[in-house]
């Protein structure tokens, strides 16, 4: 019984851990434009429209996160095994992978920047010192956030995969969470902030990102700011009910009827996501209504 | 789907197939590396087939011009995938078939709650309904598209095909990942001890490592792979692109008998 209140209070923590992992991470990648939204960064200049937002996508945002979470854990894991306390040994592991994140930002901003040359688009120094930082202390929480969950798996809920292999796991599944999640928020709604709100951007639009702010060109800092009020905290529900569903099954129903009783819950779980979702898109088509009358009703008028 | 690609794949598959089978004739690795291989195969098909089912809309879909989820096909599906390769590794000493529905169901779990908070952002935070650019109707629950498109787009959002599909190919793509697991976890715990000269216990920590590792780096070689076949965006099965699964099926076949020989032939004392 003790076995299992423990398994539960490990859930909920690693759980409240991805859902700060989540939020972090997508506000991170907005800030550094890691996630899809990056094509219109860098196609924009290439439209005439110059721009100060910072743009480090020089991998998709799962594969990014997939590494730096593995550093952060196999350095921490090589640390723990050399007898160092877990806190300190997560915390340096987590300090050495933000320290790569920041060294990733830099080459991938200026790499990414000087190839618009052609089209005018200058590299701004300013913009290096003073972004590249902000979204390395996102890395840091995100990372740390992320591997301290990956060793509640291994070290007390007794996951047999090493630190490292989680970190490689859960690293892609926090950035394929915070992707899915996060990217049409900041692409649309932020990006296109100029567009009509309620539908997306019509494909002739492509480029023309909104370049400037209430006071001065809009800086990607601001963007960190406005994706935090919701494509950050929904991409941190996301992964934390990811990594909560996931554990919690299997720690409470796994020793019934010889493991089929955590598959079954998790079946359970899928049908019940999947009645919300219905209620949310019919939700929508209600209470938005269609953008134009129905072909068969104009036919008949 | 050309005829000599076709053959090509065949006469390769079967050469790999063969090499396997010479090893065991040879007693270089016993029957179960040859099932082993075999589950491999069946491992990477099911993953090349069940990203097929994944809506993906990449960057087209983070600016809501597009249906799907907005991020690349195979680092979606990895992300499901590998999840339920978590699912599976946990419950392995529970039998395969448990390990194989642990998986299945960690996979569709992660995309139900992924997908559901894609339609999240669409609908509350962004004032978007869901509608296909593909269908007229969706097949499941029949409600029209064309009219909740909004102007200039091919549409935005999940409509519930797409979210089905999501969880199906989350379902296949941890089935596949954990099969491939199991398989590589049974030939190592069998062939380790022997080869290092140590005991079962010794050598789980290795053989649990070098299964995880390499069921991972399979699942990203199919996952990548059909990524090239879909080339681009997909919005699930129902997608007139889907019907190019059988291409990614043959080719994944091949490339899973490969990575699997090689897989098994690193324990294989020479």
């Amino acid at each position: 019984m003790e076995n299992i209140v423990l398994g539960i209070g490990v859930a909920a923590l690693a759980g409240a851990l991805a859902t700060v992992a989540g939020a972090a991470e997508d506000t991170e990648s907005d800030i550094g434009s890691q996630g899809d939204p990056n094509s219109q960064v860098q196609l924009a200049p290439q439209m005439g429209y110059m721009h100060r937002i910072f743009n480090k996508a020089i991998a998709g945002e799962p594969p990014a996160w997939g590494l730096w979470i593995t550093i952060g854990a196999g350095v921490a894991w090589a640390f723990m095994v050399m007898n160092i306390n877990p806190v300190l040994a997560i915390i340096l592991g987590s300090v050495l992978a933000s320290f790569i994140q920041g060294v990733y930002s830099t080459t991938a901003y200026l790499g990414r920047t000087a190839s618009l040359a052609k089209f005018g688009q200058p590299v701004y120094i300013d913009i290096l010192k003073s972004v590249t930082s902000v979204t390395v202390a996102h890395a840091f929480v995100g990372i740390f956030a992320t591997v301290t969950a990956c060793y509640l798996m291994n070290a007390v809920l007794g996951h047999p995969f090493p630190l490292p292999i989680l970190g490689i796991v859960w690293g892609i599944a926090l950035g394929a969470a915070g992707s899915a999640t996060g990217n049409p928020f900041y692409g649309k709604e932020r990006q296109y902030q100029n567009q009509k709100f309620g539908a997306g951007v019509p494909i002739s639009a492509s480029g023309n990102i909104v370049r400037y702010a209430e006071a001065g060109e809009r800086s990607s800092l601001d963007n960190g700011w406005f994706t935090s009020k919701m494509g950050g905290p929904a991409s941190g529900l996301c992964f934390g009910l990811i990594v909560f569903f996931e554990l919690w099954r299997t720690v409470i129903f796994e020793p019934i009827n010889h493991g089929w009783g955590a598959v079954i819950i998790g079946v359970v779980l899928i049908l019940i996501f999947m009645a919300l979702d219905r209620w949310i898109e019919v939700w929508a088509r209600k209470t938005y209504g269609p953008y134009t009358k129905a072909e068969v009703q104009e036919e008949a008028a | 789907m050309p005829k000599s690609a076709l053959g090509i794949a065949i006469v390769l598959l079967l050469v790999f197939i063969g090499i396997g089978y010479y090893l065991v004739m040879n007693g270089m690795i016993g029957m179960l590396g040859f099932e082993a291989l075999i589950g491999i195969i069946i491992g990477g098909v099911l993953i090349a087939f069940g990203v097929h089912f994944v809506p993906v809309g990449g960057a087209p879909a983070a600016m809501g011009q597009a249906p799907g989820i907005a991020t690349g096909v195979a680092m979606l599906a990895a992300g499901a995938g590998l999840a339920g390769v978590f699912g599976g590794a946990w419950a392995a000493p529970l039998g395969l078939w448990v390990a194989l529905g642990a998986g299945a169901v960690g996979g569709g779990l992660l995309m139900a709650i992924t997908c559901m908070m894609v339609n999240v952002t669409y609908v509350f935070a962004m004032g978007i309904p869901a509608a296909s650019g593909k269908v007229d109707k969706d097949p499941i629950t029949g409600d029209s598209q064309p009219e909740y498109k909004s102007q200039g787009t091919e549409g935005h959002g999940l409509p519930f095909i797409s979210y089905v599909g999501g969880v199906i190919g989350g379902i296949l793509g941890g089935l596949g990942g954990t099969l491939i697991y199991m398989q590589l976890l049974a030939v190592y715990t069998d062939m380790l001890p022997a080869l290092m000269n140590a005991s079962a216990d010794q050598i789980m920590p290795i053989a649990i490592s070098m299964a995880g590792i390499f069921a991972i780096g399979m699942f990203l070689v199919n996952a990548v792979l059909t990524a090239y076949n879909i080339t681009g965006t997909i919005e699930g099965p129902h997608d007139p692109k889907f019907k190019r699964a059988p291409r990614a099926v043959v080719a994944s076949a091949v490339a899973s008998a490969l990575c699997g020989l090689m897989a098994i032939l690193i324990v294989v004392p020479l």
